[in-house]
């Protein structure tokens, strides 16, 4: 008899429990893949992203959704302008490394002003800069926001009364929040950038 | 190279308006030159006594005088040398030395705008530090610094 033997698909890994018992998850072993860690993120991941989709239906249904979800788009994804005036560009710098990694924030500098809603002046600002720094400013798309990092472009710092530095960038540009410290560590930076974030979701963009 | 050598080398040269040549801290001597023969005494100083480069110059107020001063160094003497001039305390104003020495030229730049010295036939005398239409020279002694409130703020849009 030369019947033809049947095709034997080949053997697959069973996928790992999403969910072990008790509701827990499961410690993963280490043979565990990569897709199967990603599937489990997403079980944890849809009750969140359910709950704020259905946030967003009942707003819908009042007829307010649009602007609550530029606010919602725009308050996680603050684009600073990449400058640096003087030494708190350091800490700027230092904000966006391996370290404090601002990115998480959704917080990416970006070289145009033609991309950028949030403007943080870090450095000292003399007059010879003031309306190169007014002409960046009046280049942002609306809606658009300004941080003062540190002490020389809150009120001046130690150079307050110099005769060519500006006493405060709120001189030049509307400033919406001060971030006080000569220079502020980054960890205050990264302060500054949330309560901007809390200031845009009560005040809207 | 000592302040005899370089009164003796100005003195072979024939340089005109030297007042004094004495020691110096740190220099091989400060020559001090009236200002009204500035324009002849420069490439002298340059080729008779060897001074291609110039580092720096300056401005002092001495509120009964001015004076400018301009730091040389000597590739082959490997040393420096101070020349200085005493100007009118009404309207201080000398010779360009960037016709001679072109690194002069935004020295005499920054001179004018904090100081306040002219510099006659400056090829291009406009302010180097501070914004355009700034009427003030900050480093002079009479100019008073003001607290920020008393600032009348102007910006420039462009």
């Amino acid at each position: 008899m030369s019947a033809a033997q049947p095709t034997v698909p080949p053997a697959t890994k069973p996928m790992a429990p999403a969910v072990g018992p008790g509701g827990q998850l499961p410690v993963l072993s280490p043979d565990v893949s990569f897709i199967e860690i990603e599937a489990l993120r997403s079980q944890q991941f849809l009750p969140a992203a359910k709950e704020a989709l259905s946030a967003l239906v009942k707003e819908q249904a009042e007829g307010t959704l649009i602007r609550p979800l530029f606010n919602w788009a725009g308050r996680n994804s603050l684009f600073p302008l990449h400058w640096g005036l003087a030494c708190c560009a350091i800490e700027f710098a230092a904000a966006f490394g391996a370290r404090w990694d601002a990115e998480r924030f959704g917080v990416v500098p970006r070289s145009s002003p033609r991309q950028c809603d949030l403007m943080i002046v870090n450095g000292t600002v003399t007059w010879k800069v003031a309306h190169k720094l007014v002409t960046l400013y009046e280049q942002m798309p609306e809606p658009k926001w300004v941080i003062a990092m540190g002490n020389c472009a809150t009120g001046g710092g130690p150079f307050r009364t110099a005769y060519s530095v500006v006493p405060g960038v709120d001189k030049l540009v509307p400033v919406d929040v001060y971030i006080a410290g000569c220079p502020p560590r980054p960890e205050a930076m990264l302060d500054g950038i949330l309560r901007l974030e809390e200031l845009i979701r009560e005040r809207g963009a | 190279m000592d302040a005899d050598e370089v009164r003796a080398k100005l003195t072979g040269a024939g340089a005109p308006g030297i007042l004094s040549v004495d020691p110096f801290p740190g220099v091989a001597a400060r020559v001090r030159f009236s200002p009204d023969s500035a324009a002849p005494l420069f490439p002298i100083v340059r080729d008779a006594l060897g001074f291609p480069h110039l580092s720096t110059v300056g401005g002092i107020d001495w509120v009964e005088r001015y004076e400018v001063f301009y730091l040389l160094w000597s590739d082959t003497a490997k040393t420096y040398l101070l020349l200085s001039a005493d100007l009118d305390a009404k309207a201080p104003h000398i010779e360009t030395a960037s016709s001679t020495w072109p690194s002069a030229n935004w020295h005499e730049r920054e001179a004018w705008e904090l100081v306040g010295i002219g510099f006659d036939h400056h090829p291009d005398l406009r302010h180097l530090l501070m914004p355009d239409g700034y009427d003030f020279h900050p480093l002079q002694r009479a100019f008073k610094l003001h607290e920020p409130e008393e600032l009348e703020v102007k910006v420039r849009h462009v």
